[in-house]
Formats: structure tokens, C-alpha cells, sequence
């Protein structure tokens, strides 16, 4: 978060952060991304949107200036040593927006990159062009929520008026950076946009894994009726064709978290849904990146990733 | 095969609780668990209709399965006097109500009864921040007493050691000797374990958290209802459940967040430890009830071991939280009648109690997936 002071925009609270903790990728979700390693999970407070159904309001819609107390003020260099001693092969942002507190991630992006410690996001992907690009320059691999595209549907529960900045930079960032994007459906709200996010993922790039979220009902949903997994699943029926990589998870014991190779449909990654944040890793089955069955090549970011560009 | 059930409220998959692969298992009491998880969707672990959830469940799954031990656990007011603030008459009349809907179980089922408390809360007084320093401390957000400590500097040891709000640093030998562990064993615990005072938690790495209101007292003893026995320790329920058994049914009920000084029945002060050490809520707690044996270190909870374990990301009985295989000893494992288990406090009931049947809330930190039914054993229905 910011403030202004004359001509001078300020970071509120820099070197703050809402959690700290060793995770597996997979409970991210990123799928493709080292995959069953640890990283270092961190978050700051506050967001730029207003999500009706926010699983972290607590620290994503509290004042953040009453929420210091229970902070961890650590440096840079203090948070890259922890994720060293962890044993995380990331560092990863993912309790609330990262455009709340660029200031600081450039400064933990130097450190990290020094000790070759490659660092990912979940973002909303609201960003003006210019914070996209410092986001990019940061991150080597980003999960962009795409929460829907109409915007009746970003007005009444996302809080803005259109997704067009989201669309824009997930264009942006496929081209440079590792992306795969999350879509929470809301049953009766944005279920019947599934075919046409399916279409704009295909139009960028149809190897983005897209990881489809049965709503868990929290915040000012808290009490709403938990979405139809059997008719979520439907819906996505004819998305699948399109992209080879559609998960379909945040419930305990999904069936659909395995990866299937595009080109033969062996299933190449297992996992395990334990739900909302839960998600593991249980067998890979294509050690070098290629299917054993077929040899098609399965987009995953191993070894080779960027350390971004500060 | 132990078959695990679950249910994500509208949808079901069943599984082998070993491996977590989907599997066909059929037959009468599968269908009849999944019958009881339908018609009991879990409200939430903060919910008012939460501990009745519990007896509902329990009454259901009695009609159908008729067993002869029952292990309830009531968590709600836990959860909620730990997150929720609330007024000194509301906390009462949140306790007077668990009573109610314990003795509602026990008057409509005609099972004696065994109850004991976790032990009592006291007002959070504030963080031990163990951050910032040259080793690493480690302890996750539901252990308050305890934070697991490796590597540390001469400067970390001499400044924790000051801290105001800790009030003991435990090498491992000492943690060692005083349970008589194997070398085995032992490796799994932290090279010091850190002791909290009363009312501070430990801050160390950790995904997000809420700001705790009470946490969990200095428990050293906790209370029993047992009418007819002397029990000393926690270690000493398994008897009295084993000899009410052999005249009659028997209900074993677990009331989380409750200690001496808030237990309106008659009751004895049970120790709940050895020596300096005292059991928080957890898995090790209700292993050294159900065995009858301390557990602490074959479940050293709330040290933060799984931080350090690079093996974790292939593992046995992945629904099972910390649990890479199915504990040995507990009481129903042995009982060769029937027996079942139903909770709202983690998804650790199935492994802790060893129960016939067991049906538990699935919810992660505090966010309500679900529920899972556990089936060890079919071959006595």
C-alpha cells in the first residue's frame, strides 16, 4: 500500500509481511512450475480489488495499518536466508496483490536473484502497463485470476469495471514469462463465461495450464450454496478440446489435477486435492519434460527458469 | 484396505486412504457411510450447529452400524473462543451448551460415558518473535507452548535465552531422556525445544494466520469424568475405558478448549504430561489417551519436523495430515467389537483413535471443505 506525500508516492509498509511459510508449488496452484518443490510463501496486506468472495479478507480487505501487530518485519536479505535454510527452490507471492508493495519485492528480487533463487506470483493481473512490466521484471513465473471477462460480472463482484487490463497483460506476460491462470467459478455468475475464457486462452496460447476453482464460499459469501461440481465439470466439457491443460480443483479429492500429455493423453503428472491449498504432487512421470508414451514435449519450468530481469 | 470416503457437499469420491488413488470399493457399509455424509454436510468449525453436527452424525451412524464404543469429539468452542472475541457470560453460555449437547448424546444413546478436556484457554498476551535470527525456529500456528529451534548461533541462544515472555530452551538429549525414546525417534525432534509462558505464542515462519484472542493455558493437568475410577494421568483412560466396556457400552467424549477451571461436572485433575512437558491440543494428546502411552515422540506436533522433511512431496496416506502411517496401539484398533469415531477438530480422527468407522469434518484452517469418512474395517458388520 501507498501514500502520498507532495510529489512523492511512498510504500506504506515496507519489509512487512503477512506470512512466511515453506509450501509445496502445487498448493499454489502452480502446476507446471518445479514440480513438487517447496518455496518460501509470502504476502504482504491490502489489495486493489474488492472480491466478494475473498478467501483472505482478513488481511486483504483489514486496514492494513491495524494489522502491523502481527507482521513479520524481516529484510530482504533476512527473507532469501530463510527461504535458503527451508530448503524452498522458490520464493512465491501469494496471499494478496504484489502491486501493493512493488517497492519492496524489487528490493527482495535482488537479493533472491543473487542467491539464484527464482521468484513467482498470483496476481490479479489489474496493473497499468508500466507496473506489468515491473512485475515481469521480478517475477519468472505469474498464476494470473482471471475471474471472469463481462463486466457485469467484474462490477458486482470483483468491485471494477472492466477486465481489459487483465486480458491485456496476461497477453503481455505469456510472451515473456511462464503464466497459468486460475478462474473461481461462481455458479449463476460466471459459469457461463467458462467457453469464452476457454477461447481467450486459447487466442493467447492454448499450453497455459488454466486451473478452474469451485468457488469456496468466504467473506461476504460466507453461506452461499457451494458450487455444482458435476455441472462445473460439464461446462468445462468442451474447454478441454481446446487446451490440453485444464484442472478443475479446490475441493477435497478432485479427479481432475492429473496432467495429460497433449499429444497422446497418457497422464504424465499425478497429483493429489486436498482443496483450497492443499494440492501435492504424487508421481511425475516425465522426469525430462517429455512424455514416456509418445515423447511430446510437456510444458513445465524446470532448471532452466530466468531469474527475471533486475 | 482402509477406505477413505469423501465428501465435498454434493460430490463424492472414495479412495484408498493409503495411497489416495480413486478405488471401486463397494458394497453395504460403504454405501451406507456415504448415506451418513449426505445427509450430515459439515456446517463449519465455527458454526453454532457445529458440535451438534457431531451428535447427529453419531446417532446416525450408531442406528446403522450399532457399535459398542463410541469416540466423540466437540471442538466449535476451540475454534471459536480461540478467533472469536466474545464476553465472559457468552463464553459461559458457549460452555454450558457443549455440556448440553454432550449429555444429549449420552442420555438418547444410554452409553456410559468418559469424558475429558483438552484443557483450559487463557488470553493471548502477545508474540515471541523467533524470526530474525541466525538458526531457525519452527512450530506451526495451532502450537503455542512449543517452537522447535535448529542451528542456532551463541548470539541466538544468549538472546532467546533473555527473552522475557520464554520461559525454557530444551536440548533434544534432555526431550529424549525424559520419554526414553529410540535414536529413531529422537532424530525427529528439534535440536532445542522452546517453551512459551503463559498467554505468548511463538512467531516463526508460517503461512498466514489470524491473530489468535485465547490460546491453550499451561495445561499440566486436565479434567476426566470417569464415575467409578481413580485416574491419575491421561495415560490412565484407556483402563477406565476398557473396564466400563467389559459391563457396557461406552462413549469416550473429547471437549476441546475445556480445562479445570471452566468443567462443570465432576471431575478429576488428570495429569496431562510428564515433568515440565504437558500436552497441547493435537495429535499426541489424543494418541497418549487412546494408547495409553505418551506419543510425544512418535507425533513431536507443533515442532515443526514436516518444515525440514524434503521427502514430503511423495508420501503415504496423503488425506491423512501429518500422518505417514496408521499409529499402533490405539484402543479400537484392538477392541474386537464394533467401534466408530465422529469430530469436528481435524482430520486426524481416523488416525488417532483407530476406529471401526470414523467420520470427520475436512476443514483447513478453519476453511470448510467438507467431510471424510474413514472405513479400517467392515468385516464386523
Amino acid at each position: 500500500m501507498y501514500t502520498v506525500s507532495g510529489d512523492i508516492l511512498r510504500e506504506r509498509f515496507p519489509h512487512r509481511w503477512s506470512s512466511c511459510g515453506s509450501q509445496l508449488l502445487e498448493a499454489m496452484p502452480f502446476y507446471h512450475v518445479y514440480p513438487g518443490s517447496r518455496c518460501l510463501a509470502i504476502g504482504t496486506t491490502g489489495c486493489n480489488f474488492r472480491c466478494r468472495y475473498c478467501s483472505n479478507a482478513y488481511i486483504a480487505k483489514e486496514d492494513p495499518e491495524i494489522q502491523q501487530d502481527r507482521m513479520y518485519r524481516l529484510a530482504p536479505r533476512q527473507l532469501v536466508g530463510l527461504a535458503r535454510k527451508l530448503n524452498c527452490r522458490s520464493i512465491i507471492f501469494n496471499v494478496n496483490e504484489p502491486t501493493v508493495s512493488l517497492p519492496t519485492l524489487l528490493e527482495v528480487a535482488q537479493e533472491a536473484k543473487a542467491a539464484a533463487i527464482p521468484m513467482g506470483c498470483l496476481t490479479n493481473g489489474y496493473t497499468t502497463v508500466e507496473s506489468t512490466e515491473v512485475l515481469a521484471s521480478i517475477f519468472s513465473f505469474f498464476n494470473v485470476s482471471l475471474k471472469g471477462i463481462s463486466a457485469r460480472f467484474n462490477k458486482t463482484y470483483i468491485g471494477i469495471d472492466s477486465s481489459r487490463p487483465v486480458l491485456r497483460n496476461i497477453r503481455t506476460l505469456a510472451q515473456v514469462r511462464h503464466v497459468e491462470i486460475t478462474t473461481p467459478i461462481v455458479q449463476g455468475a460466471n459459469d457461463n463465461e467458462i467457453d469464452t475464457i476457454a477461447d481467450f486462452i486459447a487466442g493467447v496460447d492454448p499450453e497455459i495450464p488454466w486451473h478452474v476453482f469451485r468457488l469456496l464460499p468466504e467473506d461476504e459469501m460466507k453461506g452461499a450454496k457451494y458450487p455444482d461440481i458435476h455441472a462445473i465439470d460439464a461446462a468445462l466439457q468442451s474447454a478441454r478440446t481446446r487446451l490440453p491443460y485444464v484442472y478443475f480443483h479446490n475441493f477435497i479429492g478432485s479427479e481432475w489435477v492429473h496432467t495429460l500429455c497433449p499429444g497422446c493423453g497418457h497422464v504424465v503428472i499425478e497429483r493429489f486435492s486436498l482443496g483450497c491449498g492443499g494440492d501435492r504432487l504424487k508421481r511425475l512421470l516425465c522426469e525430462d519434460s517429455r512424455c514416456p508414451d509418445c515423447g511430446r514435449e510437456i510444458r513445465l519450468l524446470r532448471e532452466n527458469a530466468c531469474l527475471g530481469d533486475i | 484396505m482402509s477406505i477413505a470416503i469423501v465428501d465435498a457437499r454434493g460430490w463424492q469420491n472414495t479412495l484408498d486412504l493409503k495411497t489416495g488413488e480413486k478405488t471401486g470399493a463397494a458394497g453395504a457399509v460403504v454405501e451406507m457411510v456415504k448415506g451418513v455424509l449426505q445427509r450430515h454436510p459439515y456446517p463449519g468449525d465455527m458454526d453454532p450447529g457445529s458440535n451438534r453436527w457431531v451428535t447427529d452424525t453419531a446417532f446416525d451412524l450408531i442406528d446403522r452400524y450399532g457399535p459398542r464404543f463410541v469416540f466423540l469429539t466437540y471442538a466449535a468452542q476451540y475454534f471459536s473462543g480461540r478467533y472469536a472475541p466474545m464476553a465472559s457470560d457468552e463464553r459461559a453460555r458457549m460452555i454450558t451448551d457443549i455440556f448440553l449437547e454432550a449429555e444429549r448424546f449420552i442420555n438418547a444413546s444410554g452409553f456410559a460415558a468418559i469424558m475429558v478436556g483438552t484443557g483450559d484457554m487463557t488470553p493471548f498476551l502477545g508474540f515471541i518473535d523467533a524470526t530474525g535470527i541466525d538458526g531457525l525456529a519452527v512450530c506451526t500456528h495451532w502450537s503455542t507452548r512449543y517452537a522447535g529451534l535448529y542451528g542456532p548461533s551463541q548470539e541466538d541462544m544468549r538472546r532467546l535465552r533473555a527473552h522475557p515472555h520464554i520461559e525454557k530452551i530444551v536440548p533434544r538429549e534432555e526431550i529424549g531422556k525424559l520419554f526414553g525414546g529410540s535414536p529413531e525417534q529422537i532424530s525427529k525432534v528439534p535440536e532445542y525445544l522452546m517453551l512459551a509462558r503463559e498467554g505468548y505464542a511463538f512467531r516463526t515462519v508460517s503461512d498466514a494466520k489470524k491473530t489468535p484472542v485465547m490460546i491453550p493455558a499451561l495445561n499440566f493437568h486436565v479434567p476426566l469424568y470417569a464415575p467409578g475410577h481413580a485416574v491419575e494421568a491421561v495415560t490412565g483412560i484407556r483402563r477406565a475405558i476398557e473396564e466400563d466396556l467389559s459391563e457396557r457400552n461406552v462413549v469416550l467424549i473429547v471437549l476441546e478448549g475445556i480445562g479445570v477451571s471452566e468443567f462443570p461436572w465432576p471431575h478429576l485433575s488428570c495429569r496431562n504430561g510428564t515433568e515440565w512437558f504437558y500436552y497441547e491440543p493435537g495429535e499426541a494428546q489424543y494418541l497418549t489417551v487412546t494408547s495409553g502411552e505418551h506419543r510425544f515422540l512418535d507425533y513431536p506436533t507443533g515442532t515443526g519436523c514436516k518444515y525440514l522433511d524434503k521427502a514430503e512431496a511423495t508420501r503415504s496416506y496423503p488425506y491423512s495430515g501429518i500422518f505417514k502411517s496408521v499409529p499402533e496401539g490405539t484402543f479400537a484398533r484392538t477392541f474386537p467389537g464394533k467401534s466408530i469415531a465422529v469430530g469436528n477438530r481435524s482430520m486426524f480422527m481416523h488416525m488417532v483413535t483407530g476406529a471401526d468407522l470414523s467420520v470427520e469434518c475436512f476443514a483447513r484452517n478453519l476453511y470448510n471443505q467438507g467431510t471424510m469418512a474413514v472405513i479400517h474395517r467392515e468385516d464386523k458388520a
